[in-house]
């Protein structure tokens, strides 16, 4: 009988296509007294696995059969939340090289093993990284939670300490000042880190702090200088791409997302920014290529996503290729079941089939596209949608589906845009400048109303009133961000409502994520600590 | 596609089928087999790394980490394969430091498989901190190096049989690949009742 260890009670599961492997694999494990073992050959089968089981540590060959490979699986498994922060997961590789690729990568995996390698050596690997989790696992729990200032205090122990976790804990205590946007704080913090040695995450971290305070000109030049001194590291790239894009540059966005896809080409997420940067500027050849890539790699594998396609039958639509799009839609039609998906292909069909001279097909598709449309449409959709509805000579529709986006999302320059783009041939700027003013004047409406009810003493209407329209539009800042104060000031002037004090941070939460200074955040934090004063609450609420 | 290229598709398959062995052996306790494929599987992780190395494509990748941990995994990784004993001397090592792990445990788990060729009764694997660098060193108790390999460091001795001067090249390469600042690191190989092998990195 296998001794105890302190991880037996682990459960873990081996993903790799070549069952020799998964079977050696499994020997050594065994050998370690684990026994909650599962077993993967594909993509499909882990996936599976994991939503029957939560696995505490993940052994995931690098090469797997059928086009997606390990770091593009981590990188789904993280996007998609599917994995927590508290599993571990090692990649398994053949060769040296891969630390190339770990670096170029989105998400990191905790550790990776060069085979072969015997059960002593897993069982070492395993003791440490576990001892590392363990060391972090208060860390995690806070960062969990989003309780970034307990966060700060907790990395600080640790920083303390001067144990081997020190960078650990100084890099996530950056983040945590970046992530409650204190900015000054976290940029005095990243310069002391660079101090000691410039490590690129803390240079990555100072130009985030410094996009954060407002200076967004020191921001670049700290990001230019990553990319010239540490070429692979891909998220100095992502975010300059990211700035370029929020100042209407999409052509240097394109060009710096370009170099970057050349770091690494087998990044999906970087294909598909590249596929949205592209789309908004116009360059359906550039979509083309892109979305190309995506579908090759992820075509028969559980990763493929309904959105590519429809960029594709986009793209060849705009590039006069009906043909192949209609072959590509007869296609995504047998792999694409949910809601969603239908209404997004069938709204870009919709387009489609009226271009290739099909009003008849044209009509059924967008029937199907706007009767499937339950509940709140994510933009693409929506645009997909207002454009297979003037497609279609469905001026009305369309502009309603506009009118929500534009609320929703009301100083996005890319949405603007995307507007004027979409009414080039319905009406021209005149028409888009006429839908976005009368938008814009429905939220002053609804937010000057909300300020009656409350200077009237109506609190809880002037906070439902808010809080129900944050719902309807929750990437639009000034209404997330009054809701999450009237909600506080209604219970501060009503009384102790933890429902909605944890609503109201809930939405703050959301707003700190989008943007950092939004000015209301002031307000915000001042109402909260006069709560904390006036129930006596020594905690957050 | 290039000779490189196959070359490389087909490093990659051997070591699939090494493994494959590797495991094998191990599953019916056969400790010679295992250790074979173990070093096979190395021999052929140096050349592709001093390919790599020839053409500018050897990235390092440098981050924080904890030398006693390498040297503790590194002695660990001989258990039970071999009679000699590796000792860990991390006493005096400093808690963190920077490089690329993945290339120096192959420097050091190469200087390990030498250490084991010549040693009579134990290695003694070290770090210590050493006017802001930071010293590995692979201490064996054999007849010491030759004459031969002592000039620079091994730079230029001749590939063998057995792989040990390309070892040594590949080594001073990925020493001097570490920077930071004005200095680089280096090798160093000297006798003191046996051979020493020392891999120092800059802070």
């Amino acid at each position: 009988m296998s001794a105890q260890t302190p991880y037996s009670d682990k459960r873990l599961l081996i993903i790799d296509d070549l069952p020799d492997m998964r079977s050696s694999l499994r020997t050594q494990i065994s050998s370690l007294a684990i026994e909650k073992v599962g077993m993967a050959g594909t993509i499909k089968e882990a996936l599976e696995q994991l939503k029957t089981h939560k696995y505490d540590i993940i052994l995931c060959d690098y090469y797997l059969a059928g086009g997606t490979d390990g770091q593009q699986f981590l990188d789904y498994l993280r996007t998609k939340n599917l994995i927590a922060r508290a599993t571990l997961f090692i990649m398994i590789t053949a060769e040296t090289g891969y630390e190339s690729v770990v670096t170029a990568a989105e998400c990191l995996p905790d550790d990776y093993l060069l085979k072969p390698f015997t059960a002593e050596s897993l069982r070492t690997r395993f003791e440490r990284l576990l001892e590392k989790k363990a060391r972090l696992a208060k860390v995690d729990r806070l960062q969990d939670q989003g309780a970034w200032l307990e966060v700060t205090i907790a990395c600080d122990e640790i920083i303390a300490a001067k144990d081997k976790y020190l960078v650990d804990a100084m890099r996530i205590k950056g983040n945590a000042l970046v992530m409650s946007a204190q900015f000054a704080a976290a940029i005095e913090f990243y310069q002391k880190c660079i101090a000691l040695r410039p490590m690129p995450w803390a240079q990555l971290g100072l130009a985030k702090a410094l996009r954060g305070s407002g200076d967004v000109e020191k921001s670049k030049s700290v990001l230019n200088e990553i990319v010239s001194s540490s070429p692979k590291f891909l998220a100095a790239y992502d975010l300059l791409g990211r700035i370029h894009i929020d100042e209407g540059k999409d052509k240097e966005a394109l060009s710096i997302l370009d170099s970057a896809s050349r770091v690494s080409p087998n990044s999906l997420t970087r294909q598909r920014s590249i596929a949205v940067v592209a789309e908004a500027s116009g360059d359906h050849a550039r979509v083309e290529q892109a979305m190309t890539i995506v579908l090759k790699n992820t075509k028969n594998s559980p990763l493929r996503e309904a959105t590519d396609h429809a960029k594709l039958i986009n793209a060849l639509t705009e590039l006069g290729d009906t043909t192949r799009a209609i072959a590509l839609i007869t296609e995504a039609k047998t792999s694409f079941k949910e809601v969603g998906d239908i209404a997004l292909l069938s709204a870009a069909e919709a387009v489609t089939q009226q271009k290739a001279g099909h009003p008849e097909l044209a009509k059924q598709a967008l029937e199907r596209a706007l009767q499937s449309g339950v509940g709140k449409l994510p933009q693409s959709t929506a645009f997909a949608s207002a454009k297979a509805c003037l497609a279609n000579g469905r001026q009305d529709d369309a502009m309603a589906i506009l009118k929500d986006v534009i609320q929703d999302d009301p100083d996005s320059s890319t949405v603007q845009g995307r507007i004027a783009d979409l009414m080039k041939d319905h009406g021209g700027a005149e028409k888009a400048q006429e839908l976005m003013t009368s938008s814009a004047k429905e939220i002053i409406q609804l937010n000057n109303n909300a300020v009656g009810k409350a200077k009237a003493g109506e609190y809880a209407t002037a906070s439902k009133m808010l809080a129900e329209a944050a719902a309807r539009l929750p990437n639009n800042m000034q209404i997330v961000s009054n809701a999450a104060f009237s909600l506080l000031v209604d219970v501060f002037m009503n009384g102790m409502d933890a429902a909605k004090v944890r609503e109201a941070l809930t939405l703050q939460q959301a707003v700190l994520k989008k943007d950092g200074h939004h000015p209301k955040l002031v307000d915000i934090a001042n109402i909260l600590a006069k709560i904390k004063q006036k129930y006596s609450l020594t905690d957050n609420p | 596609m290039s000779f490189a290229d196959i070359a490389a598709l087909t490093i990659h398959d051997v070591k699939n089928r090494l493994a494959h062995l590797a495991g094998l052996a191990e599953g019916r306790g056969d400790t010679e087999t295992l250790r074979t494929a173990l070093e096979a599987s190395e021999a052929l992780t140096h050349l592709l790394a001093f390919y790599k190395s020839e053409n500018g494509i050897l990235n390092l990748v440098v981050n924080d980490h904890s030398p006693s941990d390498l040297l503790v995994e590194l002695a660990n990784d001989t258990k039970g394969l071999r009679a000699i004993l590796v000792d860990v001397d991390h006493g005096q090592a400093p808690t963190l430091w920077f490089y690329d792990e993945v290339l120096v445990r192959m420097v050091l788990s190469n200087a390990v498989q030498n250490a084991f060729r010549y040693a009579r009764e134990r290695i003694v694997i070290s770090a210590i901190e050493q006017d802001e660098c930071l010293e590995f060193s692979v201490h064996d108790d054999g007849a010491g190096y030759p004459d031969s390999v002592l000039v620079d460091s091994g730079a230029s001795a001749a590939v063998t049989r057995d792989g040990t001067g390309l070892g040594l090249r590949l080594a001073k390469r990925i020493a001097e690949m570490h920077k930071n600042q004005d200095r680089c690191g280096d090798t160093r190989l000297y006798n003191d009742n046996g051979a020493v092998f020392k891999l120092i990195l800059p802070k």
